[in-house]
C-alpha cells in the first residue's frame, strides 16, 4: 500500500485544509510540492490529474481525487469512527446542512478576503486591492452575524459534536483575521462571542498547528 | 403530513429542491415566501433560515434549508433504491459524487449566477449591464464548461458512469442561461450539449423548470 500523496504547495491555503484533516485522522502522508510559482499547475502533464489546473489533488494507491472538499471527505470516509461526518440520517442533514453553509455563505467572502490578507502577511509581491478586501470582509460580517444565531445555541456550526464542516472553515477563518489584532479580529469580535468561542476551539487543534510553518510530509503521529 | 418548502416558485434553489422532489415521486407543498416584498429578510423568516434566503423545508416537523442538503435529504429519506447518491459504502463512488458536486459548486455556481444576474435580472429591474463585468464572467464560464467537455467526453455524467444529484443541480443556472439569457454554451461542446440535453429533458426538470 503506497502512502497517500498531496500534490500542492507547502503555504498554499487548500493544500492546508486537506492536511488539517490529514492530521485530525493520523494519516501518514507525502507532499510532493508542486511549483505553482512556474505554471506548474497550468502544464498538460498536471491537467492530465487536476484539469481545473488548481492545487491540491490526491493520488491515494493510484486513486485521483481532486476538489478539497471532496478528498477530505473521502479520507473521513474511510475512518468512519472519527464522526467527523455523521451518519445518522437526521444529524448527517444537519452536517451537510452546515457544509453547504461553509461553501454558500462563509467562502465566497472568506476566500477573496483571506487571500488577498494572507498574500499581504507573506509579503509576496502579488496585486492587492484594500476596498475588494473591505467589500467582503463588510459581507463576511452579515454573515457571521447569522454563524452567531446559530452557535448561540450549538457547540459547532452541524451540532454538538465536530464535524468536517468546522473544519472547512480552515484555513480562511484564519486568514481573515489578518486584519485586526489577535484581540479584536472579524472571528474574535466582542459582539460575537459565540462565533470567538467557537473559532478559538477550532485553531487550538493539533491538527491546525501542525502546519503553522507550512504543511509537510507526516508519516507518524 | 406533505413536504414543505417554504420558496418563491421562480428561485434557483427552490426549483432546485422542487426538482429532486418531483425526482422521486416526493408530493410538496409550496409554502410562498413573498420575496419582492422582502419577506425572506423578516424576523419570522429567519428563524427558520437565518441567512435570510430561500428555500427552506419543513418535513414532518424535521426543519432544515440549503437547496443542495436538502436535495440530499430527500434522496436518504424518499429515494430508496435511487442512485442519485452513490450507496456510501461505495467510497470511491462516493469520491467521485462529492468532486463533482463540488465543481458544480465551485466552478460552476458562481459565475453561471452572476451572469444570470448581469444578463437577465439587472434588465428586468432596467438596471445598466456592466459589459466588463458579462465579458470577464463569460471568460470564466467558457473556460470552467471547456473543462466539463473533456471530462464528459470520457465520462457520460459528472461523477462517472451514473447520473446523480452532482448533474442535476447544473438545471436550473443552465436552464435560464441559455433559454432566457439566450447564451449558446453548448453548441461548440458536443459532449456538453449531449449531456445538458439528455438532463434538462428528463421530466421532473420538464415539470418545475419555469416554477416550482
Amino acid at each position: 500500500m503506497a502512502i497517500l500523496k498531496l500534490y500542492g504547495g507547502k503555504q498554499a491555503s487548500c493544500t492546508r485544509r486537506v492536511a488539517t484533516v490529514l492530521h485530525e485522522l493520523n494519516v501518514p502522508f507525502e507532499l510532493v510540492e508542486i511549483d505553482v510559482m512556474n505554471g506548474a499547475h497550468k502544464k498538460p502533464e498536471y491537467l492530465k490529474f487536476q484539469p481545473f489546473g488548481q492545487i491540491p489533488y490526491i493520488d491515494d494507491d493510484g486513486f485521483i481525487l481532486y476538489e478539497t472538499r471532496a478528498i477530505c471527505r473521502y479520507i473521513a470516509a474511510k475512518h468512519p469512527k472519527s464522526g467527523l461526518i455523521p451518519t445518522d440520517p437526521k444529524s448527517n442533514a444537519l452536517f451537510e446542512q452546515a457544509a453547504s453553509v461553509e461553501l454558500t455563505n462563509f467562502d465566497p467572502s472568506a476566500s477573496k478576503a483571506g487571500l488577498q490578507l494572507w498574500i499581504k502577511k507573506m509579503g509576496y509581491t502579488y496585486p492587492t486591492d484594500d476596498k475588494v478586501i473591505a467589500d467582503h470582509l463588510e459581507t463576511l460580517e452579515k454573515k457571521l452575524d447569522a454563524y452567531e444565531a446559530i452557535l448561540s445555541k450549538q457547540r459547532y456550526v452541524a451540532g454538538e459534536t465536530i464535524t468536517l464542516a468546522d473544519i472547512f472553515h480552515l484555513p480562511y477563518g484564519v486568514y481573515v483575521t489578518y486584519d485586526g489584532s489577535e484581540s479584536d479580529n472579524i472571528m474574535n469580535r466582542a459582539s460575537r462571542p459565540n462565533v470567538a468561542r467557537w473559532y478559538k476551539e477550532l485553531v487550538s487543534r493539533p491538527s491546525w498547528l501542525a502546519y503553522l510553518d507550512g504543511v509537510k510530509t507526516t508519516t507518524a503521529y | 403530513m406533505p413536504f414543505k418548502i417554504y420558496g418563491f416558485p421562480p428561485s434557483t434553489c427552490t426549483r432546485r429542491v422542487a426538482l429532486v422532489c418531483k425526482e422521486l415521486n416526493v408530493p410538496y407543498e409550496l409554502i410562498p415566501v413573498n420575496i419582492p416584498k422582502g419577506e425572506h429578510k423578516a424576523p419570522e423568516y429567519l428563524k427558520r433560515q437565518p441567512f435570510g434566503v430561500v428555500p427552506a423545508i419543513d418535513d414532518d416537523g424535521f426543519t432544515m434549508f440549503e437547496s443542495r442538503p436538502v436535495a440530499r435529504y430527500l434522496v436518504a429519506k424518499y429515494g430508496k433504491g435511487s442512485t442519485l447518491v452513490p450507496d456510501p459504502k461505495d467510497i470511491i463512488a462516493t469520491a467521485k459524487f462529492e468532486q463533482a458536486v463540488s465543481v458544480e459548486n465551485n466552478h460552476f455556481d458562481e459565475p453561471a449566477g452572476e451572469l444570470f444576474l448581469q444578463l437577465v435580472i439587472k434588465p428586468m429591474r432596467g438596471l445598466p449591464k456592466d459589459e466588463e463585468r458579462v465579458k470577464a464572467l463569460l471568460a470564466t464560464l467558457n473556460s470552467k464548461l471547456d473543462v466539463y467537455e473533456m471530462v464528459l467526453a470520457k465520462q457520460p455524467y459528472l461523477g462517472g458512469d451514473i447520473l446523480t444529484l452532482a448533474d442535476l443541480f447544473h438545471l436550473p443556472w443552465l436552464y435560464g442561461l441559455t433559454e432566457k439569457a439566450k447564451l449558446d454554451l453548448v453548441t461548440s461542446r458536443p459532449n456538453v450539449a449531449r449531456w445538458y440535453q439528455e438532463i434538462s429533458s428528463r421530466p421532473a426538470w420538464q415539470a418545475v423548470k419555469d416554477g416550482a
